[in-house]
């Protein structure tokens, strides 16, 4: 079967009237539990799966793909509206895009996303379709060696995430390392700080991102005065579309955040959170202005929502050809796929191209109809900011207990969310950037696993990151990363001292 | 008035409920486990929920508790009450809880109503198809280097099943931990182990489609599916049997009409062709066990794994 044959089969079956109905149901969905801060598509997919079990696989597959992507959109609402993450990869969404929303630039904010999304995905698609096999046999190259090289370098990559001081950012950076450090070490199975038995496996991360983020907002908040968000809600859905000159604008670094997403998504284990914030990193350094991220600048929510989009469809990719889940949303639709009889891995594409091609068309169609839903549902998602604050805050803090609760049904979370909601606000009020907590959070366990895991297989050779030769690139652009400031700093220096010559 | 009455009659009758057994259940039913959504419990979990839930005319409801391995889920049960209405799904790692953990604040054994095991499951041994064409080969040369070992954690029965393998033959392994099955199973195909120990769902695919061979299957008989793989006892381990399962448990002290209750309607509901079909996808066969029996195993897998962990040199937490 040809890729033109594959393609046309598979808009034949996405477009079927059925097919589109669940693909309808699982975005709305999707983004239904995604704009519920800390209710996540792992909680509705293994809500939905015994329902799968009477659908037939290719409309259960279509209905979970939706769920799953559905989600990341209502993710990017709720983080834009109110800077509640509902998911790790929508944290980054919050840096540009509630301070657009600030600005009275809400209805913008929502559409940009949403367009980079349907972008973000389409990319995606079109690299899945083009390179599925060969991409996850390179992925299958990276070793513990690779992985941790990689990571050095996203990392060092991504420490421009903060304005302001360098070293209050490293001090945040250490912080979430020393955060992530709680739980069960991977090595040996020994417990690390865990005081209390449901910390085993580390604080919940959806609670540390919301309890930073989102209630510490809340927490600022009040002091504040109300001026804010006075979008104009006249003119129709039209005035939120961005003009010609901003679309131009934007399309480089959507690109690039679709490409950087690509990359991360076809990684199993590494994931759309990394993509998000690589690429919000990179149109950083990249930007003329880079005092201007942090207030509200179009970049910065283009490409990481991009980026996310794509990560979230080639991590299919792993899953589809290898049979390897990439993440634990991907081990629940295998597990969907099973159920239904059919075995994941290489033979699923000629086996059962209905679905496999099926699945893939609904990707497009499925984020096609999330515009479409979200273009008049813009307005009303507007309207929330219109809602005074004595009644939106006690509200969106009750659903936040309740979404960090149902996540693991621990009460322990909810203490979690608080208690670093109410370090969030102070931080912030100290002028400490808060993004490089959970950036180190993330990072630097998996930095740890990688590290020790290289160790234990090579006798702890450290050499071995330098002579693999994937993992000696990645060293190479650390280092390259590391002098690149320096060098404008000399340069601007020495132009310093001609000057007064 | 009369709602507060109502509502006292009601609270009355639900404490009550233990003792009038034959009316159980009066009121939902959790199962709870400890696990994230979509392993094997939760899926399991909520099959099995379906027909007790037709049966016995009451919603069970799962509830994941996940963390410490499943301790943080097998801690709430076992200090529940013993009334019905809160069951637990568990899994083959409840023994190993047993045996590795030193501080638990129950006994793995002594603190569970054993209702019914659901299903039982064994181990692969596997490896790349262009390295070992048998488990003899692959343990030569274990014995004479180190075999880099993947599984899915410390302290997980593929990792306790590799060590028990070590320590029967007398070969050597370094044993690489992973999170999960499919990052041991990445790890394989990548060759950056030789060797891995999984549970079939994660390795059967992929050994059908000729990316892997499974050299071995870690119980006393073959695999239903793969009749031409030889079980480790009839190789090099004679006696070798290890595997893990999914049961139904609930706390300690369960009344004795209510277990016969649940054992009885779901084992009714496991040996339906649909469900039985369904969980063989998952490559769990149904293997419902009587209370006692239950128990014996769950006590008798303790002593081995206390066992393996002593003489593998695996710190106890």
């Amino acid at each position: 079967m040809t890729l033109f044959d594959g393609l046309s089969l598979g808009f034949q079956t996405a477009l079927a009237w059925h097919n589109l109905l669940y693909a309808l149901i699982g975005v709305l969905l999707g983004q239904a539990v995604g704009v519920l801060p800390g209710v996540g598509a792992m909680t509705a997919i293994s809500l939905l799966l015994p329902i799968t079990f009477y659908l037939d696989p290719t409309q259960s597959m279509i209905m979970l793909a939706g769920i799953y992507y559905g989600s990341q959109y209502g993710g990017s609402i709720a983080s834009i509206l109110l800077s509640l993450p509902g998911t790790p990869s929508s944290v980054v969404t919050c840096f540009e895009g509630h301070p657009m929303a600030k600005a009275g630039r809400a209805g913008q904010a929502l559409m940009l996303a949403a367009l980079a999304s349907l972008f973000g995905s389409i990319v995606g698609v079109a690299i899945l379709v083009l390179g599925a096999i060969p991409l996850a046999h390179l992925a299958l190259k990276f070793g513990a060696a690779e992985y941790f090289s990689l990571i050095v370098m996203g990392m060092i990559g991504a420490s421009v995430v903060a304005n302001g001081a360098m070293h209050r950012a490293i001090a945040m950076l250490a912080f979430g390392i020393l955060l992530g450090m709680i739980g069960t070490d991977i090595n040996t199975g020994q417990y690390r700080y865990v005081v209390i038995p449901e910390l085993a496996d580390g604080i919940s991360l959806v609670a540390l991102a919301i309890g930073l983020f989102g209630v510490a907002e809340i927490m600022c908040t009040p002091g504040q005065s109300r001026g804010g968000p006075t979008t104009a809600l006249g003119r129709g859905w039209r005035q939120f579309l961005p003009e010609r000159a901003m679309l131009g604008r934007l399309l480089p670094p959507a690109t690039r955040g679709a490409g950087l997403g690509s990359a991360f998504g076809t990684l199993p284990g590494t994931g759309a959170a990394i993509a998000s914030f690589v690429a919000y990193a990179l149109e950083k350094r990249l930007s003329s202005e880079p005092g201007s991220f942090g207030k509200g600048r179009e970049e910065g929510l283009v490409a990481p929502e991009s980026a996310n989009n794509a990560a979230a469809i080639t991590g299919f990719i792993p899953t589809l050809t290898l049979g390897i889940p990439g993440d634990a949303v991907m081990a629940l639709m295998l597990g969907a796929l099973i159920i239904n009889g059919i075995v994941p891995g290489p033979a699923v594409m000629t086996d059962h191209p209905t679905l496999f091609w099926g699945v893939i068309a609904s990707f497009v169609v499925g984020n096609v109809l999330l515009l479409l839903i979200n273009i008049p549902l813009i307005r009303l998602w507007v309207r929330l900011l219109s809602i005074p604050y004595w009644l939106l805050f006690p509200s969106i803090l009750a659903f936040v207990s309740v979404g960090v609760y149902s996540f693991r049904n621990s009460v322990i979370d909810v203490w979690t969310a608080l208690a670093f909601g109410i370090l969030g606000a102070i931080l912030k009020r100290a002028d400490y950037p808060l993004p490089p907590i959970l950036l180190g959070f993330i990072l630097g366990p998996m930095l740890e696993e990688y590290l020790r895991r290289a160790m234990l297989l090579n006798d702890g050779d450290i050499t071995v990151f330098f002579t693999r030769p994937l993992s000696a690139v990645f060293m190479a652009g650390s280092l390259l990363l590391l002098v690149l400031p320096l060098f404008g700093v000399l340069r601007r220096r020495i132009r310093g001292a001609r000057k007064p010559a | 008035m009369k709602k507060t009455f109502a509502a006292a009659v009601l609270a009355l009758g639900s404490l009550m409920g233990p003792a009038i057994a034959a009316d159980y259940p009066t009121q939902p039913v959790r199962i709870i486990h400890g696990f994230g959504p979509g392993g094997n419990a939760d899926t399991v979990a909520r099959m099995l929920a379906e027909p007790l839930t037709e049966a016995l005319g009451q919603p069970f409801v799962v509830e994941p508790k996940p963390g410490a391995g499943g301790n943080v889920a097998s801690d709430f049960v076992a200090h529940a009450d013993p009334d019905g209405y809160t069951l637990q799904l568990m899994v083959g790692g409840h023994s190993v809880s047993g045996a590795l953990y030193q501080n638990l604040s129950f006994d793995a054994v002594e603190d569970f109503t054993f209702i019914t095991r659901i299903t039982s499951f064994p181990f692969f041994i596997a490896v790349r198809p262009d390295t070992y064409a048998t488990i003899e080969e692959l343990i030569a040369a274990g014995k004479e280097g180190r075999v880099k070992f993947g599984s899915a954690g410390v302290g997980t029965t593929q990792h306790l099943t590799g060590e028990l393998l070590a320590k029967e033959t007398g070969a050597k392994m370094l044993h690489i931990p992973y999170k999960g099955d499919a990052g041991a199973v990445t790890a394989l195909l990548g060759g950056e182990v030789d060797m891995i120990v999984s549970a079939g769902t994660s390795v059967l695919s992929q050994a059908r489609s000729g990316d892997l061979k499974l050299l071995a299957v870690s119980w006393d008989r073959p695999w239903p599916t793969t009749p031409d793989v030889p079980t480790v006892g009839d190789t090099v381990a004679p006696g070798f049997n290890v595997f893990s399962w999914l049961g139904l448990g609930a706390p300690a002290g369960l009344p004795e009409e209510i277990t016969t209750v649940l054992h009885d309607t779901a084992v009714g509901g496991l040996e339906t062709p649909e469900l039985t079909g369904k969980l063989e996808a998952l490559g769990l066969l149904v293997s419902p066990q009587t209370p006692q029996e239950f128990h014996d195993m769950v006590a008798d897998q303790v002593a081995t794994w206390n066992e393996v962990i002593d003489s593998a040199g695996i710190q106890r937490r």
